[in-house]
């Protein structure tokens, strides 16, 4: 057996499957190494793949693909220690979709089936330990004590990309530039969920917390709805957290104890629990893409959009597979696989959402630093909307008297002016 | 020399227990979603004594499972050990097999797969227990049979077993072709190497149906069981908590164990 490929792929989630699907129908050889168990198995998701990214290479998405429920309904909710105030955006009843939750164990492995039906490798189990160099090349690399070769490699090893820091494209991680999620799959029955959430048989609702789910720590918490199963969990800046000195399962405990989650959650047994890293530093994190012989793809390269309302990741993982995959033909095609000719790869992602949103949204990260966000804002809007709909028989004050009153000791109106411009020119 | 490995896939036991649940009524096993199968451990046992005695001599082994869908990633694990050759015998009409069926299944398999000379399985499979396949594949086939094997040697038409007894082991020899099933005393199977993971998901499996391998369907399946299950049950957990005082400490001892006598614990 020749052990020599035309690519070989690192990692087998959704942005080294999308690259290994797409170079295996164009007709070359593709082997896809995954250290997980079976694809999937170690991967983890909040739960919501955004927008019409698989339609490409999948034409007609949904069809068969594992989703669990079409997005219909987007809620924003600001919580409070005991109340919570939200915006709820609902056309599950319109038909209209956008985005479908999944559950990744069967999402990614029906993915690596598409690969190998395309004609692509997937080795699961198998973990690759280093690079191949042949000078400044990368021209392979080394798993399970083996030596595997390809013309390109493709780093989609997730957040901690041992292929990309090998290759000296990234530094290690810093604690402000990524977050730690914590996840249950929370099982109930389907019409419970439906009932609940005011939900069609195959609509699902995407709800965002910001404020006690966090307990003031810069992050976030987020309910998704399954088929049968809600995912429940907390988002955390690593940096906030660890200055926190709190832990990120005792936020979850506590976000699940939170009088508004209470009443989601009721009466369903967790049956999954998982935890990950999530790259946030936006743009300025991103690595460089590539070198001879290999680029970097989806979580490794940091393309994940944080706007503090939901972390988009997945769509940014399939389409930079994509166009690393399109990178690789074209290379093959003039057969030259060097820096200059794998360039292509930054161009494809200039000119897509993918870099595109991250350069919109650069300054994201750093609005996201600011401390009021995940306290002050959420409780004042509790407390305001609490003091505008309380008839306590005492005379009414106007809507602007109430709100100074409110942000009275919070937040002056001079810090409310400067976050509000800081927010238009960063969201 | 040509050997074949009987293998199945089981439930995950290391699975959280919360995932298991069963269907009283059908009396059966729901299979979780999301939690892949994978192979029973006296099985994969039974491979690595077919790889020990192929790493001493020229020898072919080839992998036989019974299974649906997912029935090729056990096959794929195994030729990643380093087995040679896999087959899935998949057929609807399989469903419900008994051991019984099942070993008749395995045994027109092994019969078409080509010449043999041993046949290994491991002692029993994980979920059920029941120990019999190995058994009745030997007899299907009329060859001898030696169980409990924690050491297999192979050579000049003769298998020779150290087989486990309660206090201690036998030493068995018997003609090839045999039949022998591999117990967990044979220790640890071996992990599959990079190259033998690419090798293998490379390898295509061939997928054998009941009329493949001539199978007489009254013989397979639900129809043909002949053990039925009588009932099928979670066992359910209960933890008591009692605190035995007294007024000193020596006392409270007493009571203890008073008590432990009173419940036949000692």
């Amino acid at each position: 057996m020749s052990d020599k490929f035309d690519a070989i792929v690192v990692g087998a989630g959704p942005a080294g499957c999308a690259t290994a699907c797409k170079l295996a129908r164009a007709g070359l050889e593709v082997l896809v190494v995954e250290r997980g168990k079976f694809p999937g198995a170690k991967n983890m998701t909040g739960g919501v793949i955004y927008g019409p990214v698989l339609d490409s290479l999948f034409p007609g998405a949904p069809g068969d693909i594992p989703v669990e429920r079409a997005i219909g309904r987007h809620v924003i909710c600001l919580l409070s220690d005991r109340s919570s105030v939200s915006l709820d955006f609902n056309m599950a009843g319109s038909g209209d979709r956008n985005g479908y939750t999944v559950l990744r164990s069967r999402f990614d492995r029906w993915l690596a089936n598409k690969v190998e039906e395309a004609g692509g490798i997937v080795a699961a189990g198998l973990r690759a330990d280093d690079l191949l160099w042949q000078g400044q090349r990368v021209v392979g690399i080394t798993a399970g004590g083996d030596e595997f070769r390809a013309d390109a490699v493709i780093a989609a090893d997730g957040v901690n990309s041992t292929m990309a820091t090998k290759a000296g494209l990234r530094v290690n991680l810093s604690p402000e530039n990524v977050n730690q999620g914590v996840k249950e799959v929370i099982g109930l029955p389907r019409e419970a969920i439906e009932e609940r959430f005011g939900l069609t048989s195959d609509s699902g609702a995407a709800i965002h917390f910001l404020g006690f789910c966090t307990r003031g720590v810069h992050g976030g918490g987020f309910l998704y709805t399954n088929k049968e199963s809600l995912s429940l969990g907390v988002v955390v800046q690593l940096k906030a957290l660890m200055e926190s000195n709190l832990k990120s399962v005792d936020l979850l405990e506590s976000f699940k104890e939170h009088p508004t989650v209470r009443e989601y959650i009721r009466g369903g047994t967790t049956v999954e629990y998982s935890a990950h890293l999530v790259p946030a530093g936006g743009l300025r994190m991103v690595p460089r893409l590539f070198t001879d012989g290999l680029l970097v793809a989806g979580d490794a390269a940091a393309l994940v959009l944080a706007t503090g309302r939901a972390l988009e990741g997945i769509n940014f993982a399939v389409a930079s597979g994509i166009a690393a995959a399109e990178t690789v033909l074209k290379a093959k095609e003039r057969n030259d696989f060097s820096k200059e000719s794998l360039s292509v790869y930054e161009k494809l992602l200039a000119d897509s959402f993918v870099l595109q949103d991250l350069k919109t949204f650069r300054e994201a990260p750093r609005f996201l630093e600011n401390q009021r966000l995940y306290q002050t804002y959420p409780e004042l809007a509790c407390k305001l909307a609490e003091e505008v709909f309380r008839v306590d028989g005492k005379p009414k004050k106007k809507l602007w008297q109430l709100a100074r009153q409110e942000m009275k000791g919070r937040v002056s109106i001079w810090q409310l002016l400067r976050d509000g411009l800081s927010a238009r020119s960063s969201l | 020399m040509n050997i074949i490995v009987c293998i199945k896939q089981i439930l995950d036991p290391e699975m959280p227990p919360v995932k298991f649940k069963i269907d009283a009524q059908a009396k059966k096993v729901i299979a979780p979603e999301g939690i892949p199968l994978v192979i029973s451990p006296f099985d994969e046992q039974a491979v690595e004594a077919a790889l020990r005695i192929k790493d001493a001599q020229e020898a072919k082994v080839t992998a036989i499972t019974m299974g649906g869908q997912s029935a090729k990633d056990a096959v794929k694990h195994v030729l990643a050990m380093g087995v040679d050759e896999g087959i899935v015998l998949s057929d609807e009409a399989f469903n419900g097999s008994d051991s019984f069926s099942t070993a008749y299944v395995l045994s027109q398999a092994i019969q078409k797969a080509g010449e043999y000379d041993l046949i290994l399985c491991g002692r029993q499979a994980a979920d059920w227990d029941a120990g019999q396949v190995g058994s009745i594949v030997a007899e299907e086939l009329g060859i001898p049979v030696v169980t409990l094997a924690r050491k297999v040697d192979a050579t000049g038409g003769t298998v020779r077993v150290e087989r486990v007894i309660p206090d201690g082991h036998e030493v068995v020899e018997a003609p090839l072709p045999a039949v022998v099933t591999v117990s967990s005393e044979l220790g640890q199977a071996r992990l599959p190497t990079g190259r033998g993971i690419v090798m293998a998901a490379r390898k295509s499996i061939p997928v054998w149906s009941a009329q493949d391998i001539g199978c007489d369907v009254s013989r397979v399946g639900a129809g043909a069981a002949r053990s039925e299950v009588v009932a099928l049950t979670l066992p359910i957990h209960e933890r008591k908590g009692e605190i035995v005082s007294g007024e000193t400490g020596a006392q409270a001892a007493v009571n203890l164990a008073l008590k432990l006598r009173e419940n036949r614990i000692i």
